[in-house]
């Protein structure tokens, strides 16, 4: 064997450690020799899109799933230094400042002294502070970290308006030494869950690791989705005074989520980059259940689908060119609001608009959607009322009515005899 | 719409069953009409996919009968809120089951789950419909303890036609549009009438069967095992400041040598000390508290607590004596009859060194202290939904006191 004989013959090891090492490098190289591919990831679009609104972003993810590789490639796809610190090992002093002792300590006071990685962050004026393993960090250190993710103070220091933060954290499942994070923690973070998705995993070890689109905030839309965006929170925290402030009160919910006012004025930042940026309704869900709860999330979600929809008001002005959705359930919901808006102001021109709308309903749509507001529109009607002709066109309605009818007839009569 | 060959589908007729549907189950309404039908001649009968699509065969329509239809129309829309498909894909991945065979017991077990609290009240089950009884299972069970109980043969042969499409198994089938295809709804989509059904279930529960309403419950918070729950209450509690891990500048941190001038405060770690107080009266049961007690045990030592630092306390209307945790392989619990966990509160707060956490384990049956205890308090609460809500047979308007703003409440059980 050529290259055993080249140890044993060589005038020194060294050179042929070095060789060894080399080859080890060859095959190294080889297997970081890995290509991207572009694939749309939820996850990492919204981890960018928070981490772009200057909003402290907490993962929570099994270890070992790629939580810092993500962070990686949040970093480069940023142009962002990243530093990384790892929450656990570290002591309180190192994010609320060291105190050292000068001089005169009655004239100058006692500096609290910021370390290393904070003056090197503060020195670049941007990059991007990844607090890591923040759940197993001691109850004191996270009290410490309170101050560093909402004032962006490390002791004496100021970390510069270009510095973004991320934290990760191990859900208390896996964590078994891990405290929980403390309420007002909590409500100072995006919590995000990252979960591995087991396609990426597989093609990415075979060589092609998934290659996300990040969003682009979209300069000419800013002011319009600042308006949608306080449009949408405002409306519903109008309707809904007890979203609001709700401390978690379930032991299951403790350490995530949940609506304050702070978290809620994230969620309308997050609403507004969202809109600029024009990413799916799915980033945002992500974003905004882990910013105020699943519960106020959905229900804001919902309310901005209600945005949505077609006005009453403009379908009745102009039900010829009436653009009813396709969905079943939004449709219902469309004529079951246009109905509601006759009866606030009931006038003999609105009920025919109504009735027209029914009917075109009707023809580009199931018509079980029409008999319950068809049957609500006619008991709207006044004396004087003569009943518009397009009325008969609803007559496959009627008959569809008919026979479910029929249907509730004949269950009541097996139920009669079964008795 | 469907589009496709007109005149072959009975459109009509599925929509009206449709109405009926909504009519007597007015909450699942929002659902049943976010569903899209599409003609398929492939589907057996009905079937859905987890995009909320619903595959009609037009045959199946045209031979049942309008009541029937309504009944599979809310059995379908069942499925896809219950998640059966991504309940499905969790079984099997947690147990390794592969393969059609599983697949279709999967189904199976999601139909008994639905089926046996559905029909009725204005809805006739449709013909063929699998209940748990046709295996001789007990009825209101989950599909997960379900899949457990039955193995395909000769008693399932008759449901083995059984095929509610992917929304039901997560398996694909040959007719799914899959993701791409059109009119499907996203996830966002699908969890936002998820939340609407369950909005509704929640603001009228009067006319909602129990298994809907507790459905609506849990449909976004899935109840967590006691456990994890337990041992996040314990561990906090254990550890936070005054008791456990903390830092101090009481003493010199040992880093201090390298770097005059700076003060470094050091880590002091003093183990908890915690005491059990276990409520030992007749309406707890032995098989309950032996594990709940085995729990707090391996909580604390997974904190750093010594097993000479937990002892343990048994008390029903008199507390009886503490006993270190060490010495007590198996612990004997005494008691019977009614319970004051007050003098369990006193007994453990009189020992001295005073405990730093009290973890109460009982059925909450009992009256609570008026003031805070000087210390962290967990309260392990055992669940008494099965049993007769009072407990006190001669006054059966009692409802005991629950549990005391200051403690930590985990439900066990």
């Amino acid at each position: 064997m050529p290259t055993s004989s080249s140890v044993t013959t060589g005038a020194s090891s060294g050179p042929a450690h070095a060789s060894r090492l080399d080859v080890a490098a060859d095959l190294l190289a080889l297997l970081h020799d890995t290509a991207t591919e572009p694939r749309i990831d939820t996850q990492l679009e919204a981890l960018t899109l928070a981490v772009a609104a200057d909003l402290p972003v907490l993962l929570w993810g099994e270890p070992g799933i790629g939580k810092t590789a993500a962070l990686q490639q949040l970093a480069a796809a940023l142009d962002l230094p990243l530093t990384t610190v790892i929450a656990s090992v570290h002591e309180p002093s190192d994010f609320s400042g060291l105190p050292v002792v000068g001089d005169d300590p009655a004239v100058q006071g006692v500096p609290m002294a910021p370390p290393d990685w904070a003056v090197r962050l503060a020195q670049s004026g941007r990059g991007l502070l990844f607090l890591d393993e923040l759940s197993t960090a001691p109850p004191a250190v996270q009290a410490a970290l309170l101050r560093l993710v909402l004032e962006r103070r490390v002791g004496a220091l100021r970390l510069p308006a270009g510095v973004r933060i991320v934290a990760a954290a191990n859900p208390r499942s896996s964590a078994a030494d891990g405290w929980e994070l403390s309420a007002p923690l909590a409500n100072r973070f995006v919590h995000l869950q990252w979960v591995h998705d087991h396609e990426v995993v597989v093609r990415g070890l075979g060589g092609t690791w998934p290659r996300a689109s990040l969003p682009r905030l979209d300069p000419e839309r800013l002011s319009e989705a600042v308006t949608f965006a306080r449009r949408a929170v405002c409306g519903l925290l109008a309707a809904r005074p007890a979203l609001v402030h709700r401390l978690p009160s379930n032991e299951a919910r403790r350490g995530g989520p949940w609506p304050s006012p702070r978290s809620w004025e994230m969620a309308l930042r997050l609403v507004a980059f969202a809109t600029a940026a024009n990413t799916s309704r799915d980033v945002l869900s992500l974003l905004v259940r882990g910013t105020v709860g699943d519960g106020p999330g959905l229900e804001l979600l919902a309310a901005m689908d209600r945005m949505d929809l077609p006005d009453p008001e403009a379908l009745l002005a102009d039900p010829a060119a009436a653009d009813l959705p396709e969905r079943g359930d939004l449709r219902q919901a469309v004529l079951d609001g246009v109905v509601e808006a006759v009866r606030r102001r009931p006038e003999k021109s609105r009920w025919d608009a109504a009735w027209a709308l029914l009917v075109r309903a009707l023809e580009t749509g199931a018509p079980d959607l029409v008999v319950v507001p068809a049957s609500t529109l006619a008991a709207l009607r006044r004396a004087d009322w003569d009943v518009p002709a397009s009325i008969e066109q609803l007559a496959g309605a009627v008959s569809l009515s008919r026979r479910a009818d029929e249907a509730a007839v004949r269950v009541a009569a097996v139920a009669g005899t079964g008795r | 719409m469907t589009p496709g060959v007109a005149g072959t589908l009975d459109l009509e007729k599925l929509f009206a069953a449709r109405l009926h549907a909504a009519r007597v189950r007015p909450y699942l309404a929002t659902a049943l009409f976010a569903l899209h039908t599409v003609e398929s001649r492939l589907v057996p009968t009905m079937a859905v996919d987890r995009h909320w699509r619903c595959y009609v065969s037009p045959a199946f329509v045209a031979r049942t009968p309008v009541e029937e239809l309504a009944g599979v129309w809310v059995h379908e829309v069942s499925h896809l809120l219950r998640d059966h498909h991504g309940r499905s894909d969790r079984v099997a991945s947690e147990r390794g089951l592969t393969g059609p065979g599983d697949r279709l017991r999967m189904n199976i077990a999601a139909d008994f789950e639905i089926n046996d609290d559905v029909f009725g009240d204005g809805l006739t089950p449709p013909e063929g419909a699998a209940e748990p009884g046709m295996l001789g299972l007990p009825e209101g069970e989950l599909m997960e303890d379900y899949l457990r109980q039955f193995r395909l043969g000769p008693y399932t042969q008759g449901l083995a036609w059984l095929d509610c499409g992917s929304g039901a198994d997560g398996l694909e089938r040959e007719w799914d549009l899959g993701p791409e295809g059109a009119n499907g709804l996203t996830a966002q989509e699908r969890d936002a009438v998820r939340f609407r059904v369950a909005q509704g279930i929640t603001a009228r529960p009067g006319d909602v069967p129990q298994g809907w309403r507790r459905w609506a419950e849990e449909a976004f918070h899935p109840p967590q095992p006691w456990r994890e729950l337990l041992g996040a209450a314990v561990r906090p509690a254990a550890s936070g400041p005054g008791a456990g891990e903390d830092y101090t500048y009481g003493r010199p941190s040992r880093r201090s040598a390298g770097l005059p001038g700076v003060i470094l405060p050091s880590l002091r770690r003093r183990p908890p000390r915690v005491s059990v107080v276990i409520d030992t009266s007749g309406s707890v049961g032995d098989a309950e508290l032996g594990s709940a007690l085995l729990e707090v045990a391996a909580i604390v030592r997974a904190v750093g607590g010594r097993r000479d630092l937990v002892s343990v306390l048994s008390c029903d209307a008199a507390a009886q004596a503490v006993q270190p945790l060490c010495r007590a392989e198996g612990i004997t619990l005494v008691g019977g009859g009614g319970t004051d966990l007050r003098t369990g509160f006193a007994t453990a707060l009189r020992a001295s060194p005073r405990p730093d956490v009290i973890v109460i384990l009982t059925d909450g049956q009992t009256p609570w202290p008026e003031a805070r205890p000087p210390c962290r308090t967990v309260v392990g609460l055992f669940s008494r939904r099965r049993a007769a809500r009072s407990w006190d047979e001669d006054d059966p308007e009692y409802v005991p006191d629950v549990p005391p703003e200051w403690a930590r409440v985990v439900d066990i059980g």
